[in-house]
Formats: structure tokens, C-alpha cells, sequence
């Protein structure tokens, strides 16, 4: 579109696949998978994801997984396995990030040598399930009773910058860490001067509220929307509408099967394609997307909500106590409760249909006709 | 808890902390102006070595221009390793204000584009026309980016006239279309809008006047004027019309080429209650896109004086009705409310269900802002920022044990073993290894200067997990959130990106 501009002229054009980096978010929420168990227990579910894992790695030489559980008191890698921090003992060495490690002695399950087995294939597995059953031997009671839910929005941060990271890694030699940076800062400009990995992201969600992690998740969302990363959503059990907006900005695929125990059929036929893919495939739809928002105060699903022009904050009623802000307490005039008149009534027309509607929140308000009953008696 | 945060007194007590192109007014500030000014001359002759680098190392991000007077330690370069200069640079992107401030997150923001003679110069290429263009077609997508509920209107300065470009909305595909248009008109019919005459800062300050008057107050009311010329050809007298601008809180910031002018300097001084540093001037190409995009993040609210006496308390924040309608799918094209045009979905008004193509819009037939919920949510990195990281010593990357970023996995480079290594025993404990002298007085968090690590390790404070510069990096800009912090239960996650967390769930 741009004659003048010269910048697009050395467009390397490669015809090759893009390697495709799949982060995999598992929730791992012991409370929600123990109501599952009777239709697909959590063992099965992992069995599911491993073949599910296979079938991505085997359809392209390029492509990488990285899995991250999301539990209900830490999240973590399940693969790769992050290297254990080995903290000087010392006076104020607190646990710090040891727990989440583990130590890499652990012999439940090792690399066997079948030579049978696809190589890769066994490494993510043990890996996995070496990770996996640290993470759950690691789980107290203590940890269950404090929270019925799961760290979703770490678990999300942890594969953005994964993601992230790779993504830079995977910049062609030759372009300088200021590309790498403009990378980071803005996908669009630097688009299309090479072949960029593909990633996405596919959360197989089982919790339901998710409204305590709002603004971490959102912060997410946002992150995978400026770097085109889709957000894929498998939800087994429960329900957020804040995981079907993540799919909806992102542009990914939602889906809530009716029976849980299909797992791998709806992992193989929805979630496999990657984006590149995706474009010719009918992929299933959300159909319409409920965007309501909850209000602050008492967590109510609104469709018309009033808002603090300080904080943002989502209130039901424009009646609060004080006219103070729940949130941030700052005085908020009611006045402009009432969205704003079209530009070109005066001023004067304005007030008086204030002082006629007792209301200030009637929508009718901004009809004119409406006020003047009086007239026909 | 967070009431006193936003108390009034708490924002003028912390402008003196805020160094950059957004300060507050206050005295400190003003101060600080004097340091800046003396150091001015460097700064100049270091921007235009940097041109070059710029070019492909300018990011789009929400970070201001950060003056870089603080930089040069040339006694220290030795003993730095390539990559710690990198790195260094690196982290100098980071925004510097990770305080919460208040921010106006409702804008209204008249661009004013210069389209006189001036713009024909070759300085920038192709010209200056050209340049300016295109930069402000991508500031329109980054404002709305930064700002999705905020509204923009594009003027152009052409002929002695200002002419309206595209009419205040919140529709960056509008303003970008009709930026477009100046160069290459969407009528045939019409002459495209070339840099002919001269400018009328009279004339375009009273247009944006004219065009913020029916804005509500909870907003921002702010103009910016890319300034090519070196002349202003007013049919008044531009103090009046400075004059009507302050009294409507209108805050005028310019951009300026070439050189600096008596009369915008004073428009800025007037318009933003004594503080000059809204009134830049590009000196080359790259400049001013950084400049240009700097001002896509919501300007600090002034709590200055001044400020209150013009805005009456109760006009500064409001409660606004906001809609937030669902997406429906039709089987049956119907009507669109705003186009006029058949589609077979969207989205419907809360209040009175007419069918709007996109959103964030006001309803064309109720005039409900219909906004997703979404839209709010991508301000609160602002509100809420995520603290700046700190660098880790060799000593405390021992203590801590770290092999491998948080959050990617990458390996670090080995810590030595105790006591051998160049270490700088500076600052033995805690998480800042390297101070320089002039900069250990004030070590008070987030404050310090970005330097790089020694160790390649960055930590959060609150949860103590370690980061490479590459995550450290993308947290800050893009993400917003803290790894670690988000990943543990025990750690109040309240204290990072939480404030509004814990709010909400109360
Ligand atoms: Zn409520
Ligand atoms: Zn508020
Ligand atoms: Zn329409
Ligand atoms: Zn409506
Ligand atoms: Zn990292
Ligand atoms: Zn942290």
C-alpha cells in the first residue's frame, strides 16, 4: 500500500512448515478432577494428553511442547523439567522456588530403552509423569483446604513467556537482538521477515470461578493477543466465561464437551490443527459469546453496569454509599451516570430534562418525546 | 485501603519521584527541569549518535522516552562485558513509574496534523508529509491499543485553515482511513489534502476547543499538535484562545521539528499548568515516532493546585453507564444500526437492543457506551504496574541457588564458586549488587536506575524467583504480570498485580 516505502524488500519467502510450539496448561485442580472421576479419571485424562502430545510432536519435525500444570497451590513445568535451584543453606534461605523443583533423583520412572519407542516421545513422557507425580506427592492437605481453585493465571504467565522466550530463540541468526526486541515489543512490525514459530496455547480447564485471578488472566490475554498467540480452551467441567472471552480475543477454539470421557477424540479433532492449518479447516465455533461483565460488588452478571471513571471498576447500581467508589474511594458524581446527550442538543435543553426525570438512571431520559406527558392534560 | 493511594495529597507527594515526559507540575518537577536543561546540550548530540540505532531498535511499546542524562559511567565500561552493556540497554526501556498513578484512562484526544508548506522538507523520508503520515497512522492503532475506551478526533493544519480530518470516535479504522485520505483521497473526486500554506495555531487550537466542549469531564481533554513549521499565521490573538483553553482543561502537548518556538513553548507552559516537558521536538525521523507514540500512555492526572482550581472536584471522576452487550449470530442478515448495512451478527445494545458491527461504540440509537468487558480490562496494567525487577549479585544468586529462569527455562550462566570470581562486593546483601556511588543514596525500589545484573538474573522482590532479561523483559512490556508471584498460593499476589485483585474479589 505503501509505494515509497522500501522496507519490505528483502522478505525471505520460505516454503517449509513452521515449527509449532504447543504450551499445554493442564489444570490439575485435585477438587475438580475428584467430582470427574467417575466419567474420566485424572490418570486416564494424563494417558489422553500423552497420545494427544505424541500426535502434535509427530506432525512436524520442528515442533516442541511444553506443559504446565496448574494446581491449586503452585503452578509448575511438567516438561521441560526446570532445574532444581540447590539454595546455600543459610540463615535466611527460605523455600523459596526449591518445592517446585523437586530433585532430580527421583527413579519412578525412567528412560527406558525401548527401542521401540520414538525417542522424543519417551522424553516428554517420563519427563511428564516424573514432574507429575512430584507435583501431586508434594501436595498437603493443608493446600487443598486453602483453595478450591487453581493458579490459572500463573500458569498462563509461565507459558507466554515460554512461548516468548522461544520465539526469540528461534529468530534467524542473523537478525540482532535490537529485531529480537522489536519482536518482543510489537509482533506486527516485524511480521513475515521470517518464518516464525507458531505457537498456541490449549488450556484443558476442569475449575470453574477463575473471578479471584481477573486481572492476571486478562493481563494474559492481552500479552497473547498483541503476540497472536491463540488460546485454545478445553473445558471439561466447570464454567468462566473469562476463559471463553480468552479464547474469543485470541482467536482460538472453545469447547465444552458434553461427555468428558471422549477426551482424545476432541483433542485429535479440535485442538491438532495448528493455525496454519486451521485457515482451511472448519474448525467448531463458540457461536455466540456471552460478554457480560460481574459487577464488583456483589459479583452479579450485568449487562448495563456503571463504571468508576478513576478505576474501572463494575458496579451493578449507581447507588452507592456516599457516591464513593467501592474500590478506589474516590467521590463519583452521578451526574454523568447518564450517558452523554448527542453533541448537538444545548446545553440548556439538558438540564431541564434532568430536573424532569426523577430517574437518573431511566434510559428513557434521552428520548425527548417522552417527557413532556404534561402537555396533553 | 486503596482509598489513600488515590488521595490527592499522596499524588502530589510522589511527582517528585516521576521523571519523565508525563511529570506533574509540581516544584520538584520544576526542578528537575533545571537539571534536565543543563544537561540538555549532551543529551542532543547523544540522540543523534543513537539515530541509527533507533531505527531498529524502537519499540511501540507503552514506555515512555526516558532521558538518558544518568547513563554515561565511562570509568565502568571495562570491567563490562558485551552482553552486560546489552542487557543494560535493555532494561533502560523499562518504565520507570511503576507507581500506581493515577492515570487518565478516559481520553479525548485531538491530533493535530501540520499540513503546511513545512511538512514539504526532505529531512525526514520521503518528506516530512510522508513520514508524519504513516507514524500517525500507527500511533492511532497504538492510542486505541492503550486507550479502548477513549476517543480521538484528527485535525490537519492546511492552508492558514484547520480542517477536520475525521470527527471524534472511538473507531481507529475511521481516523486511520481518513489519514489515509489526505495522502491518497478516497473520492477521486477529491484533491488530496498535499502540505500547501501555512499553519494557524489559532486556528487549530480553536477547532480542538470547539471539538472536546461537548466532552464528558471524567475524561481527559487533550490535544496534540505535530508541528512542522517554524511560523504560526494567526487571524487573532493566540493568548486569548490559550486563555479559553486553559479554562476548558484542555492540555495541549507538541511535537515540534527542528527547532524550538517561543509561542508553543508557552501554549504548553499555559496549557499544562506550568510544566514544559509536553513540548518536544524531533530532531530526526525516528525521534519523532518515539515522541508520537510516547503519548499514547494515559497521561498521570495532575493533582497540582492549579488543577483543582480549574476543575471543580466533582467533574473529576464520574460513575458512567456502560453497556456490555452478548454476540449474537443470525441466520438472517438484519440491519446494523451503525452502517446501515445487512450483516448476519453482532452485537446488541443492552438498553435498547439496536445491533451495532462492532465495539467499543455508542449505541447510535440510545447513545449507551456498549463496551466489552475486556476493553476496561486492558487499562488496569496502568493502574496497577508491575513492579520494576531487581538486578541479582553473585552473592545472592549463590544464596538463592537459581539454575534457570522461572518462567523459560533457560539455563544461567554458573554462579563461581565462593569468593573467586571479579565479584563487586559493593553491596554484599540484598538483591542490588551493583550500585554505582552516585546512585546508592537512593535505593528506595523502583526508583534506581535499570541496570543489568551481573549474575544474568533478575528478581521479582515479592516473590524472590529469579528471571532472564529476555522475561524480564516481556513481563514488563507485555505481559504485566509477575511469573513467580502468580504461580505460588503463599505469596500475596496482592502486592504485585493485585491491588485491584483483592478489591474486586472483596
Ligand atoms: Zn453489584
Ligand atoms: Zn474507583
Ligand atoms: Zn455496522
Ligand atoms: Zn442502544
Ligand atoms: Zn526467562
Ligand atoms: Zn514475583
Amino acid at each position: 500500500m505503501n509505494a515509497i516505502d522500501a522496507s519490505e524488500h528483502h522478505q525471505r519467502v520460505d516454503e517449509s512448515v513452521p515449527p509449532s510450539l504447543l504450551a499445554i496448561v493442564l489444570d490439575t485442580n485435585p477438587h475438580a478432577w475428584a467430582h470427574l472421576s467417575s466419567t474420566l479419571p485424572l490418570a486416564t485424562a494424563l494417558a489422553n494428553l500423552l497420545v494427544f502430545i505424541n500426535a502434535h510432536l509427530a506432525s512436524g519435525n520442528g515442533n516442541s511442547v511444553a506443559v504446565i500444570a496448574s494446581h491449586s497451590n503452585k503452578s509448575c513445568f511438567l516438561y521441560p523439567t526446570p532445574a532444581p535451584a540447590s539454595p546455600q543453606p543459610r540463615h535466611n534461605a527460605t523455600n523459596g522456588d526449591v518445592d517446585m523443583n523437586g530433585t532430580a533423583d527421583s527413579t519412578s520412572y525412567s528412560v527406558q530403552d525401548n527401542p521401540n519407542k520414538y525417542r522424543p516421545f519417551a522424553n516428554v513422557e517420563t519427563g511428564i509423569l516424573n514432574n507429575f507425580a512430584k507435583l501431586m506427592e508434594g501436595t498437603k492437605e493443608s493446600h487443598l483446604t486453602a483453595t478450591p481453585t487453581t493458579l490459572i493465571g500463573g500458569a498462563l504467565s509461565l507459558a507466554l513467556s515460554y512461548i516468548a522466550k522461544a520465539t526469540l530463540l528461534n529468530l534467524p541468526a542473523t537478525s540482532s537482538t535490537e529485531e529480537a526486541m522489536l519482536a518482543i515489543a510489537d509482533p506486527e512490525a516485524t511480521h513475515s521477515s521470517y518464518v516464525s514459530l507458531a505457537s498456541r496455547i490449549l488450556i484443558v480447564s476442569v475449575s470453574g470461578d477463575l473471578a479471584n485471578q481477573y486481572i492476571p488472566v486478562m493481563n494474559s490475554i492481552f500479552a497473547a493477543q498483541r503476540k497472536r498467540i491463540p488460546i485454545d480452551i478445553l473445558k471439561l467441567a466447570g464454567d468462566t466465561v473469562l476463559l471463553q472471552q480468552a479464547s474469543d480475543a485470541t482467536g482460538g477454539v472453545y469447547m465444552k464437551p458434553e461427555r468428558p470421557e471422549g477426551l482424545l477424540q476432541y483433542l485429535m479433532m479440535a485442538f491438532l490443527p495448528d493455525p496454519t492449518a486451521r485457515r482451511s479447516l472448519v474448525m467448531p465455533s463458540a457461536g455466540g459469546v456471552d460478554f457480560r461483565a460481574a459487577c464488583f460488588c456483589h459479583r452479579k452478571v450485568v449487562d448495563i453496569g456503571f463504571v468508576c471513571s478513576i478505576c474501572l471498576s463494575i458496579f451493578c447500581t449507581s447507588d452507592l454509599p456516599d457516591n464513593l467508589c467501592l474500590t478506589c474511594g474516590s467521590y463519583l458524581s452521578l451526574r454523568a451516570a447518564q450517558s452523554n446527550p448527542p453533541a448537538l442538543i444545548p446545553k440548556k435543553k439538558k438540564k431541564k430534562k434532568r430536573v424532569g426525570g426523577t430517574d437518573s438512571a431511566t434510559p428513557g431520559g434521552s428520548t425527548p418525546a417522552g417527557s413532556n406527558t404534561p402537555m396533553h392534560s | 485501603m486503596s482509598g489513600s493511594d488515590y488521595s490527592g495529597s499522596e499524588f502530589s507527594g510522589s511527582d517528585d519521584e516521576y521523571v519523565g515526559p508525563r511529570g506533574g507540575g509540581s516544584s520538584a518537577a520544576a526542578a528537575r527541569k533545571i537539571v534536565n536543561a543543563t544537561l540538555q546540550q549532551a543529551k542532543k548530540s547523544e540522540r543523534k549518535a543513537q539515530a541509527w540505532e533507533r531505527r531498529k531498535g524502537e519499540s511501540s511499546e507503552e514506555e515512555e522516552y526516558i532521558p538518558t542524562f544518568e547513563e554515561i559511567e565511562d570509568n565502568d565500561v571495562p570491567e563490562q562485558s558485551i552482553q552486560q552493556m546489552e542487557e543494560e540497554r535493555k532494561r533502560k526501556r523499562l518504565r520507570k513509574d511503576t507507581k500506581p498513578f493515577q492515570r487518565g484512562i478516559i481520553r479525548h484526544v485531538v491530533l493535530v496534523l501540520d499540513l503546511s508548506e513545512a511538512m514539504l522538507e526532505k529531512d525526514m523520508r520521503p518528506t516530512r508529509f510522508h513520514a508524519m503520515i504513516q507514524y500517525a497512522q500507527e500511533y492511532v492503532r497504538e492510542f486505541f491499543e492503550q486507550n479502548p475506551i477513549s476517543q480521538m478526533s484528527v485535525l490537519g493544519m492546511h492552508d492558514g485553515l484547520c480542517i477536520r480530518v475525521s470527527e471524534l470516535s472511538g473507531n481507529p479504522a475511521e481516523h486511520i482511513a481518513a489519514i489515509l485520505g489526505l495522502r491518497t483521497p478516497l473520492n477521486p473526486q477529491d484533491f488530496s489534502k498535499e502540505p500547501k500554506g501555512s499553519p494557524s495555531l489559532q486556528n487549530a487550537l480553536e477547532l480542538a476547543r470547539a471539538t472536546l466542549y461537548h466532552t464528558p469531564s471524567h475524561g481527559t481533554r487533550e490535544v496534540i499538535i505535530v508541528f512542522g513549521s517554524l511560523l504560526s499565521l494567526d487571524p487573532g490573538d493566540v493568548h486569548q484562545t490559550i486563555r479559553a483553553c486553559v479554562r476548558d482543561r484542555v492540555r495541549v502537548s507538541v511535537i515540534g521539528m527542528s527547532a524550538r518556538l517561543k509561542i508553543c513553548a508557552e501554549i504548553v507552559n499555559k496549557t499544562n499548568a506550568g510544566d514544559e516537558s509536553e513540548y518536544v521536538v524531533a530532531t530526526d525521523q525516528e525521534l519523532l515516532r518515539e515522541l508520537l507514540l510516547a503519548t499514547t500512555t494515559p497521561p498521570v492526572v495532575r493533582a497540582t493546585k492549579s488543577a483543582e482550581e480549574i476543575a471543580p472536584p466533582e467533574s473529576a471522576a464520574a460513575l458512567m453507564m456502560m453497556g456490555f452487550p452478548s454476540r449474537v449470530i443470525e441466520e438472517t442478515p438484519t440491519m446494523c444500526a451503525c452502517h446501515g448495512a445487512l450483516t448476519t451478527g453482532g452485537y446488541t445494545c443492552s438498553r435498547c437492543s439496536a445491533k451495532v458491527c462492532s465495539l467499543p461504540i455508542t449505541c447510535p440509537s440510545c447513545q449507551l457506551t456498549l463496551l466489552l468487558s475486556t476493553h476496561l480490562a486492558r487499562s488496569y496494567h496502568h493502574l496497577f504496574p508491575l513492579r520494576n525487577w531487581a538486578e541479582v549479585s553473585w552473592h545472592r544468586a549463590r544464596e538463592k541457588g537459581t539454575k534457570s529462569c522461572m518462567s523459560c527455562l533457560t539455563p544461567f550462566p554458573e554462579v563461581p564458586p565462593d569468593g573467586i570470581s571479579g565479584e563487586q562486593q559493593t553491596n554484599g546483601h540484598g538483591a542490588n549488587g551493583r550500585i554505582h556511588g552516585k546512585v546508592a543514596q537512593k535505593q528506595s525500589n523502583d526508583d534506581e536506575e535499570q541496570k543489568a545484573s551481573e549474575s544474568s538474573r533478575y528478581e521479582c522482590r515479592v516473590c524472590e524467583s529469579h528471571f532472564c532479561i529476555d522475561c524480564d523483559m516481556f513481563c514488563h512490556m507485555v505481559l504485566h504480570n509477575c511469573p513467580g508471584c502468580l504461580s505460588k498460593l503463599d505469596t500475596p499476589a496482592e502486592e504485585t498485580n493485585g491491588i485491584g485483585d483483592m478489591e474486586m474479589t472483596g
